[in-house]
């Protein structure tokens, strides 16, 4: 039987949980993003700080993560909630990341005459700094997704209904075969993709000015 | 009038300023010129409050600057550093609008200031608003900070080595364009370099620092060139003091003799040259004479006596 057919054959169940997957990448990567910026910032702004939070995030993504998601299960319950926060916690790392190194970047003479000019430091943030770090805050994010992407499948070990939930039941059985593995692998890989070309896209339409500044 | 009251600022033991006072009359550029580390840009940041004095005060117009809102202050002052600082991702339009739009103006009112201050600085709107830094020379860049710096019109401008990273010939016309300005803004200028060329060329007065912000020596280009107040200031001035202070001077400022009836001399300068292009034409001449010239009048001869009485 070709994957074609029988991704066809089981959209009824297939259609809905690559739904699911997407909401639960998309509802992950905001609430990372929103939280890593505002790390980022911090981390920009503190040398302490930043060993800090980059020491905390690149160890939480050494945790495997079906047992994040399991004992985050006991405290969130089973279902897509512990599969978030999980998410969360492992999309932080890149944000916080390239957050910081975005904006630490900004030439000091750029942020020297926003300040001599009277731009309060919220300004200077919002209006000179987070515009230049935005492509570097993009790639952050696009790391982000398409990691966020595929480690949604393991949710599917305490009950997020996603795209994990096919390649669980093949593998749990003996009678599982590789196309049912492929039927969630493979859309799983094209969400990633397409997420990724979209944040490619809006980074390069943010990129305006930084990318030549650079060759120039 | 921006007044330094025995203003010192210290990091750590370090002393980048020392016990300076200074008057800074409005409408005059002052140049502070010194070698590299004498405190130059501190001084000059220490107007806008980008560098917090530690001890002393610093008013403009009789009022403490301490004791205004910091915000508000920078937005009254304009201030141009060497490496421009242009923002990277907005256009030549947005730039110069910085200030104008952090004071609230409205759309139509920007618009106008933009494309008048463009023309100012010599770069047409309609070719250079909407391009981005990148796409500018450096000279035109330069042209875009100042132009930026005098977005809201504010009285003061701080330019710290503007043309620092300018080679020599654009330089010299940007010099001359600042100059062609102020004749007509009458701005109060504080400009920093370390260039004492530059210093005596645009400088009304020069103000020279020596380590540690210890002023050396205030005074106009001429007075400075002809009468160093130290050995420092000598040595700071460098070789042919005389000479290049001839630049400085007019052949108006000289004593002409009367046409007599030998005859014109052949070699003529114009009344606007200086006494350094007189003092050349007199050496080039045959008779050591030449005839002083404001378009076709003749306002008299020169020669190299009198260019000596008229440098003394
Ligand atoms: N933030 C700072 N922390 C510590 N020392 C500083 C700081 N800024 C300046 N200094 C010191 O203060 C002194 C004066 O510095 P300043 O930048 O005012 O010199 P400058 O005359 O502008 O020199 P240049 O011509 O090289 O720009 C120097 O010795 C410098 O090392
Ligand atoms: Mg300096």
């Amino acid at each position: 039987m070709s994957i074609i057919t029988y991704i066809v054959d089981n959209w009824g169940t297939l259609g809905p949980q690559a739904v699911t997957h997407i909401e639960i990448v998309a509802m992950s990567m905001a609430a990372a993003a929103l939280i890593g910026l505002i790390l980022g910032v911090f981390a920009a702004r503190s040398e302490r700080f930043s060993t800090l939070i980059l020491g905390v995030t690149s160890t939480l993504l050494t945790v495997p993560s079906f047992a994040l998601f399991g004992l985050l299960s006991i405290w969130v319950g089973l279902g897509n909630p512990p599969v978030i926060v999980g998410l969360v916690l492992y999309a932080l790392l890149p944000v916080v990341r390239n957050t910081a190194t975005g904006i630490r970047a900004v030439d000091p003479a750029v942020t020297g005459a926003a300040r001599g000019m009277g731009m309060s430091p919220i300004q200077v943030l919002a209006r000179v700094e987070m515009p230049l770090a935005a492509p570097a805050i993009l790639g952050g994010l696009r790391q982000a997704t398409v990691m966020v992407v595929a480690i949604a499948t393991v949710g599917a070990t305490v009950g997020a209904d996603d795209l994990g939930q096919p390649i669980l039941e093949a593998l749990g059985r003996s009678s599982g075969t590789l196309v049912q593995v492929l039927a969630g692998v493979i859309p799983v890989a094209l969400i990633g993709l397409t997420a990724d070309l979209i944040l490619a896209g809006v980074q390069r339409t943010l990129s305006r000015g930084t990318a030549r500044e650079a060759v120039g | 009038m921006i007044t330094f009251d025995r203003v010192s600022k210290l990091y750590g033991r370090v002393t980048a300023v020392g016990d300076l006072s200074l008057e800074i009359a409005s409408g005059e550029i002052v140049v502070l010129a010194g070698p590299s580390g004498c405190g130059k840009t501190t001084s000059l940041t220490m107007i806008n409050r980008l560098v917090e004095p530690s001890s002393g005060t610093i008013s403009i117009d009789g009022r403490d600057t301490a004791g205004m809102d910091v915000n508000a202050l920078r937005r009254s002052i304009g201030y141009v550093i060497q490496q421009v600082g242009l923002f990277p991702h907005q256009t030549v339009a947005e730039n110069i609008a910085t200030v104008p739009r952090l004071a609230g103006w409205n759309r139509r009112r920007i618009a106008a200031r933009v494309e008048e201050l463009l023309e100012m600085v010599g770069l047409p709107p309609v070719e250079y608003g909407r391009r981005l830094p990148a796409e500018l020379s450096g000279g035109e860049r330069q042209r875009v900070g100042v132009a930026r710096a005098l977005g809201a019109d504010p009285e003061i401008l701080l330019m710290d080595e503007p043309f620092g990273a300018i080679d020599p010939v654009v330089r010299v016309r940007l010099q001359n364009e600042l100059l062609r300005l102020q004749k007509v803004l009458h701005k109060t200028i504080v400009f920093v370099t370390h260039d004492i060329d530059e210093a005596v060329r645009i400088g009304d007065r020069v103000a020279l620092l020596s380590q540690g912000g210890v002023l050396e020596q205030y005074a106009r280009p001429v007075e400075l060139l002809a009468h160093p107040a130290s050995p420092f200031v000598a040595q700071f001035l460098g070789e042919g003091r005389m000479v290049r202070r001839l630049a400085l001077l007019s052949v108006r400022d000289a004593h002409l003799a009367e046409p007599n009836g030998s005859g014109l001399p052949a070699e003529t300068v114009g009344a606007d040259a200086s006494l350094r292009d007189a003092l050349d034409a007199v050496l080039r001449a045959e008779s050591g004479r030449v005839t002083v010239r404001d378009a076709d009048t003749v306002l008299g001869v020169i020669d190299s006596e009198s260019i000596r009485e008229a440098s003394r």
